[in-house]
């Protein structure tokens, strides 16, 4: 019965160095990140910022999970790919660098399009690394000390832990539709359930008000945490040091335009054909595959 | 005898939306440290009575209530529950309906963060608590992910740990198997024994409820139609079986035995022991 459904990206325990630093101080980090990929168009930095999140998996032993949560990456930098190489997202003219029978194929739109990928890339594997090796009720204690208001910080916690419960209730009530002869899979199965999920749920939400208050949820008095998260010295430098080095980059890459190299690598018109071919197949080997199955079902 | 901690005058009780009162002028004392047992079918009120006790109802709920509730002298309608959690502590049937941390320890911290517990002691009861009742080493685990009888223990565990006087559980085993059941109710009586707590435990399981109550309640449509030892409750088989409510099996053997074969004479025996020895008197007096 109580069999738990995991989320696909969860915390995976350790006691490595990413482990210990505070998570504010990730969070310095992880904002830096998102802050600099959406502001530089240069694909060295792009690319450097991957691969150094990518070195911190390692270190913090969470390879394995972070390289299956990062499969998210083949649709779409396929179709981010495939799509920028014949309809770039910057201005015209556009450089026609080889063409795929009557389609032109241009080497901007594949300088952009990994541009595209690469802030995608930066972002999700730093986010990543973050999200496996802290705590949730470590970040939402640090957020306690930022003054963020209880009930809400009690909110989003409560969110996160009813994923999991949500998933499995729909579940039990799919088997349960099955078992009465009603159709248990595909999106004809989905409306019919909405109901029971959201009665149960509504049920569950006021027994659990219930037992919350008799616990002393929303009382006056002054409020302790049995979690504690310390902020060393070396966490601060952590966290200034991504600070520091964001703002500095992100400065200096606004200043320059953006910061492109788009004028300064050029690629050769083998390298985007290949390019475009690969990642095409691939997209649409996944739109191909994802039509068979819904029909096989 | 000493000042009740709980004291029902005349209360009424009608839940909001509906016309027919859940509880029909109730008056009840219980003292300080009794083990009180709740009887009663679906529907009879026992639920609605032990949430008058920590004023679940009438604050939160609504409803309509008249006469008063005391406890521990606080009339329970001019309370937050949340002020009432540091007197009574209420587990209910479905335990995970009560899960809301990441993990066992935070589960049970959550009460003890809320009345401002400082750290070092928190560090100090939380595994105490869950060594009591028997989740020892669990800290870490998440709440979703034990077994139905674990976590019901969990949320008896995460109300123990801010020590409230007045134990509440309703239904507390209904989904725990027969050792978890043992455990639990052992576990309240060492409670009770050793701490003086008073329990209030609303059940279906006679067999335990004549082992460990002081006293048996049992309710019928909002009203306490019997109130005394359990002794003198199961005794009265023939109105336990007019209220459609179980007897212990041994209190149902003497009566078989007493009113169709003449054979049982004195007192009706409510727990296995007292039976077996009497069969065995039977029995030897018969081969003699």
């Amino acid at each position: 019965m109580s069999m738990q459904a995991a989320l696909p990206i969860a915390m995976i325990p350790g006691n490595s160095i990413i482990h210990r630093i505070n998570p504010l101080a990730k969070l310095v980090w992880v904002v830096g990140y998102v802050v600099l990929a959406f502001s530089t168009q240069n694909i060295v930095i792009l690319y450097s910022m991957a691969v150094f999140a990518f070195i911190l998996a390692p270190i913090a032993g969470v390879t394995k999970p972070l390289l299956k949560a990062c499969l998210i990456l083949v649709p779409v930098g396929s179709s981010l790919l495939a799509l920028q190489i014949i309809a770039p997202a910057v201005e015209r003219p556009w450089t026609e660098v080889a063409s795929l029978g009557p389609l032109p194929l241009y080497g901007d739109g594949l300088y952009y399009g990994f541009v595209l990928l690469g802030r995608i890339v930066a972002s999700l594997i730093i986010a990543l690394v973050m999200v496996m090796t802290t705590h949730p009720s470590d970040l939402f204690t640090s957020f306690a000390k930022l003054k963020v208001p209880y009930t809400l910080n009690f909110m989003l916690a409560m969110t996160l832990q009813l994923i999991p419960v949500f998933q499995r209730e729909v579940g039990i009530i799919l088997s349960a539709q099955k078992s009465r002869g009603m159709k248990g899979t595909g999106f004809a199965a989905v409306l019919p359930s909405f109901v029971p999920v959201f009665v149960g749920a509504i049920e569950r939400v006021q027994q659990l008000s219930i037992s919350l208050e008799s616990r002393g949820f929303g009382s006056n008095g002054v409020k302790t945490s049995y979690r504690q998260v310390r902020g060393r010295p070396s966490d601060w430098v952590v966290g200034i040091v991504g600070a520091l080095v964001v703002a500095g980059l992100s400065t200096y890459s606004i200043m320059r335009g953006t910061w492109s190299l788009a004028g300064e690598i050029q690629f050769s018109s083998v390298f985007v054909f290949v390019t475009f071919l690969i990642s095409a197949t691939i997209f649409a080997g996944i739109i191909l595959a994802a039509i068979l199955f819904s029909f096989k079902k | 005898m000493s000042d009740p901690i709980i004291s029902f005058t005349d209360v009424t009780y009608t839940y909001a939306g509906t016309d027919e009162p859940a509880l029909h002028s109730i008056s009840l004392e219980i003292q300080p440290g009794e083990y009180v047992a709740v009887l009663g079918l679906n529907g009879a009120g026992k639920t609605t009575l032990g949430l008058c006790v920590n004023g679940v109802v009438p604050t939160m709920l609504g409803g309509e209530l008249t006469g008063t509730v005391l406890v521990g002298g606080l009339d329970v309608s001019e309370y937050p529950v949340r002020e009432m959690s540091k007197l009574v502590g209420m587990v209910f049937d479905n335990p995970e309906f009560q899960m809301s941390q990441m993990s066992a320890a935070e589960e049970v911290a959550l009460g003890l963060e809320n009345a401002g517990v400082p750290y070092e002691e928190m560090r100090r009861i939380i595994p105490e608590t869950l060594e009591l009742v028997g989740l020892g080493g669990f800290e870490e685990r998440s709440p979703l992910g034990l077994s139905g009888g674990q976590q019901q223990r969990l949320a008896i565990a995460a109300v123990l740990a801010m020590k409230p006087q007045i134990l509440i559980m309703d239904e507390p085993t209904s989904n725990l198997d027969p050792i978890g059941k043992q455990e639990v109710f052992d576990m309240a009586a060492k409670l009770n024994r050793e701490r003086g707590m008073t329990v209030i435990v609303i059940e279906h399981e006679v067999e335990v409820m004549a082992r460990y109550a002081d006293r048996v309640i049992v309710l019928d449509a909002g009203r306490i139609v019997m109130n005394g030892t359990p002794q003198e409750i199961f005794s009265r088989v023939d109105e336990l079986d007019a209220l459609k409510l179980r007897v212990p099996e041994s209190a149902a053997l003497a009566r078989v035995l007493g009113s169709e074969y003449g054979l049982w004479k004195g007192q009706v025996p409510i727990t296995t022991e007292p039976a077996v020895s009497a069969i065995n008197e039977l029995l030897g007096a018969k081969n003699a």
